[in-house]
């Protein structure tokens, strides 16, 4: 599959071909949103907190400057370095600079999708750093040599068998059986338990950053962000400053949400914070701290009609509830980010001209915004990159033209009644028999997948002004 | 014909709808618009049919041509805002009207819009809420199974659910048999269906599948672009399921052809 | 480099900024009040904590004295690995426990490599998350959370809270005292994965088995209570 957007149709394509997987997506689709209610119903105040935490990060947003500075000033005393990037590249260049520095040679990473942004692993491991993904699932698609298919589980595209299958093949321990998930958890335990006791880096990124005390948070079940953080003697938190909240107990409202949207629990297993390097007291942790700031257009969204995309709190219950993106998978959409908040992100982030077909990718169904734990107008953002899209005459010609045609013949009424008058009863005519057309000119689109239902005999305003016409008659002759 | 007349609102005269017929009811299916007439008389209104209209817009809006948009939404507006009340017999156009007008518009004419969306209504939305149909039994023979599609604009923004089911329950004597993931989108979207048919396609096989588990033999719903989409997905499946809409059924309206079929 | 771009950045920043003063804000942060938070199981504070930490897949056991909490270690231990062997930080609270009384002794440090158990004495329980909370130090080394097989935690009845506001309001009164802890962590039982095929899976990275001691004095049937809240 091409990691490109512009293949999202044949990338689709070859998707919904697969009957294997696309079972496997129809059985996630079921599964995921069930889990997500069952939360949200036992919680009982999904609305109410929702409308307070998105007060509060409007709140923060609003006033980014004063947050911003008052987390690095917190974040230096803490003893942290602080460093800031303009882009992934500059990201991925302070990051090797900091290893190198260090002599480092392995390093242990956590889940992040900022990385994945930046494509930190790839600059690495071309530096010539051994670099593993703790995370189970970025684990599972890092030894596949694939792309994530969803932000919260990397690796749900993937059977069990095949990751037996990569397992058997990547980790040379001999004969033994692997054929219950179980044991694949506990093998992929060892082999990363070694991971984490060498690494002489760990990197992780950070679910909130918390500017009152300068504290990054971060949360996961399996506890390997914690390793990350707490083992090796170097750690590098890489993030992004809408992560920005101003108090701890802003985070942890937060987080009453994010689990609960993400995976159904009402919390995760691990709920951390770590303020800088060691200190007195400890007797372990990393003795060297950095945050790595990046912007990647946050800057510009900030200062956009997209500003509220920055709320997002990579959640994925919009992925688990879209039904393109269970129809087409994580991979169609050939970017970091997918699904309804990857088809806002995409664009944004690199360009309308590469990856205009995914606002499109939307029938406008509004079920994402629904769960939207941020409250992300969701369906109204899509819509406006398809209204940026078709300004800057990037949607296909003949659309553009045809949209325009009918809505001038929808202004001039007379004009368009005349003309439905006359092909609506001939269309009639020549369907009636059938009821339907399997083939229809300029209805491609359509007729290769579906028959096209035929109409009565007149359009409603012709068979309606005949009836006037007669009950006036009928009147007069009265 | 002694038709009971209900006063709703505790109106002296009869409430004076105008009815927004929808272009998809205009040009494929008008049984509908008629159906929908003989209902609002059915429940005490007086029902004028504003013969300049043609479309909401929703094509060119949901493509983002909000420029061309503009102007015909101002054109339905000032056509529709003398009459008490506007019914339309579609959850997406309603929506459209109530719910998208206000947003597209500024000033002067998005109060005029705001306006119009406090008076503007889903037919089965108005026909228990505001109007109620006098309960009677459409005197047909029982009704065969029936089972029911939420459009999602209908749904999400219109809350219309209970609206329609309790109208079959009321009118018809029917209990409608529920699909399974009543919430999921049909893969219509408008222009969607069209741009990314095999994504539309796979959407609507599953309601068409969902809709045939039930049961049921008749598919109904209150948006004509689900029911087209779906009636046409059906064929091509070769299920033989009947797609209606529901003012065809809370009328009587079942001898002519269902959606998609022969004669 | 990285200069010039904290320049650019804050630039940017500030204007989209509403430039607000610093009492604008704060007052308009207190304006939003307290986040809701989730119900309860049971109004008894220690019921609903214990019934959480069951709902977490964790055990739990109650103590009305350090004797009793060390008896139940011991037990714990010799259930899941016929050894008395432990390792645990050097919060003095541990420290002071008649180890004896249970015939274990627990090596004081923290754990290495693949370590059958560690023992940790929670600062907090929160009642909403069946969660406790520990700050990494010598008191309680990182590693004792994760490193071992079994975590087992003692938390005193008196550090129970019931929601993670609570909690907030009692961790500043500990750092206005003692200063920042490099960690803060909150643990809501053993660790697990769900990464492949959506399938529960305990014991990942972390330990796969989570057992929690309730010190102190609570009516006799508050772990049974508990237990049938879990349950249901």
């Amino acid at each position: 599959m091409e990691m490109n957007s512009q293949a999202f149709l044949e990338n689709a394509r070859e998707a919904l071909g697969d009957p294997e997987k696309a079972k496997r997506r129809d059985i996630m689709a079921a599964f995921t949103p069930m889990v997500r209610n069952a939360a949200m119903e036992s919680f009982g105040k999904f609305e109410p907190l929702r409308q307070h935490v998105r007060r509060v990060r409007q709140h923060t947003l609003d006033n980014l400057d004063h947050y911003l500075d008052l987390f690095e000033k917190e974040a230096l005393s803490n003893g942290n370095h602080v460093h800031y990037a303009m882009d992934g590249e500059e990201m991925n260049r302070i990051v090797l600079d900091i290893c190198q520095r260090h002599g480092a040679r392995r390093i242990a990473k956590g889940k992040s999708m900022v990385t994945e942004e930046t494509g930190l692993s790839r600059h690495l491991e071309g530096a010539g750093l051994n670099v593993t993904e703790t995370d189970l699932g970025e684990y599972i698609v890092q030894q596949a040599g694939e792309p994530p298919s969803h932000i919260v589980g990397p690796a749900l595209h993937k059977s069990a068998a095949e990751v037996r299958e990569l397992f058997l093949s990547r980790h040379d321990l001999g004969e033994r059986e692997l054929d219950e998930t179980a044991q694949l958890v506990k093998e992929a335990r060892g082999v990363l338990r070694q991971k984490f006791l060498e690494a002489d880096v760990g990197i992780i990124g950070a679910n909130a950053l918390v500017a009152e005390n300068g504290y990054s948070m971060l949360v996961t079940n399996e506890g390997n962000g914690d390793l990350c953080a707490n083992l090796p003697p170097v750690l590098i938190v890489c993030t992004t400053m809408e992560r920005i909240l101003p108090r701890a107990e802003d985070a942890t409202a937060m987080m009453r949400l994010l689990v609960r949207s993400a995976t159904g629990q009402p919390h995760t297993c691990y709920t951390s914070f770590y303020s800088g390097p060691r200190r007195e007291q400890d007797t372990d942790g990393p003795v060297e701290t950095h945050f790595v700031l990046l912007d990647d257009k946050r800057t510009d969204i900030l200062a956009s009609d997209y500003r509220e995309m920055l709320q997002c709190i990579r959640c994925g219950a919009c992925l688990n509830h879209c039904p393109i993106y269970t129809a087409t998978g994580g991979h169609a959409y050939g970017a970091v980010y997918m699904g309804p908040m990857g088809s806002v992100l995409t664009p944004l982030l690199t360009s309308l001209e590469e990856s205009h077909l995914l606002p499109n990718a939307c029938t406008g169904c509004g079920r994402c915004a629904e769960v939207c734990p941020s409250g992300i107008p969701l369906p109204d953002l899509l819509r406006d990159l398809r209204h940026a899209e078709q300004a800057a005459k990037l949607s296909p010609r003949r659309w553009r033209q045809g949209l325009k045609i009918h809505a001038w013949l929808a202004r001039h009424p007379r004009i368009y009644h005349g003309l439905t008058a006359l092909g609506i009863p001939l269309l009639h005519r020549l369907g009636r028999r059938r009821g339907a057309f399997s083939k229809l000119p300029l209805a491609g689109g359509w007729t290769s997948q579906r028959d096209f239902p035929a109409p009565q005999r007149k359009t409603f305003m012709q068979a309606y002004s005949n009836v006037v016409k007669a009950e006036k008659k009928r009147q007069r002759n009265d | 014909m002694n038709e009971e007349r209900s006063n709703p609102e505790g109106h002296t005269r009869q409430p004076q709808v105008a009815l927004f017929v929808t272009c998809l009811a205009d040009l494929f299916r008008p049984s509908v618009a008629f159906d929908s007439i003989k209902l609002l008389e059915r429940a005490g209104c007086s029902v004028v049919v504003p013969t300049q209209q043609t479309c909401c817009g929703q094509p060119a809006y949901n493509s983002g041509d909000y420029d061309a948009t503009v102007p015909l939404a101002k054109q339905v507006i000032e056509m529709l805002e003398p009459a008490d009340y506007v019914v339309v017999p579609s959850g997406s156009c309603a929506g459209m009207i109530c719910h998208h007008y206000p947003r597209l518009l500024d000033g002067q004419w998005q109060r005029r819009a705001q306006d119009l969306a406090t008076r503007t209504y889903e037919l089965t939305t108005f026909l228990t809420d505001i109007a109620p149909l006098p309960p009677r039994k459409v005197k047909t023979a029982a009704l065969p199974p029936v089972t029911y599609h939420d459009s999602c604009a209908g749904l999400r923004e219109l809350a219309i659910r209970e609206q329609p089911r309790r109208l079959l329950r009321d009118m018809c004597g029917v209990e409608v048999n529920e699909m399974q993931q009543t919430d999921v989108c049909c893969g219509f979207g408008g222009t969607f269906c069209a741009k990314m048919p095999e994504i539309s396609a796979k959407m609507a096989s599953d309601k068409v599948n969902n809709a045939v588990a039930t049961g049921a033999r008749i598919l109904a719903g209150g948006d004509l672009g689900c029911l087209l989409n779906l009636a046409g997905r059906a064929r091509r499946m070769g299920e033989t399921i009947e797609v209606r809409h529901v003012a065809e059924l809370l009328s009587g309206d079942l001898a002519g052809p269902a959606i998609g079929e022969g004669k | 480099m990285t200069k010039s771009s904290r320049s650019r950045i804050f630039a940017k920043v500030r204007h989209s900024s509403r430039g607000a003063s610093a009492e604008f804000i704060r007052e308009e942060l207190d304006s939003f009040g307290k986040a809701p938070s989730a119900e309860l199981p049971a109004t008894d504070t220690a019921t609903a904590f214990l019934a959480n930490v069951l709902r977490n897949q964790g055990t739990a056991a109650c103590a009305a004295n350090r004797t009793d909490a060390v008896r139940e270690v011991g037990q714990y231990l010799y259930q899941h690995y016929r050894t008395h062997r432990l390792v645990a930080g050097s919060d003095p609270r541990l420290a002071a426990m008649p180890w004896r009384d249970a015939g274990v002794l627990p090596r004081f440090g923290a754990a290495e490599g693949n370590e059958p158990a560690a023992l940790s004495y929670a600062r907090l329980g929160v009642a909403e998350t069946g969660a406790i909370v520990t700050f990494t130090g010598k008191a309680n080394p990182a590693a004792n959370n994760l490193l071992a097989e079994h975590h087992i935690v003692v938390v005193d009845c008196e550090d129970l809270v019931g929601d993670m506001e609570e909690a907030w309001v009692r961790i500043r009164r500990e750092v206005d005292r003692d200063g920042r802890p490099r960690g803060i962590n909150f643990i809501a039982g053993p660790s697990s994965t769900a990464d492949i095929e959506g399938q529960l899976v305990y014991g990942a990275h972390g330990p796969r088995g989570w057992h929690v001691i309730l010190l102190g004095h609570v009516p006799d049937s508050t772990l049974d209570d508990a237990r049938e809240l879990a349950a249901g």
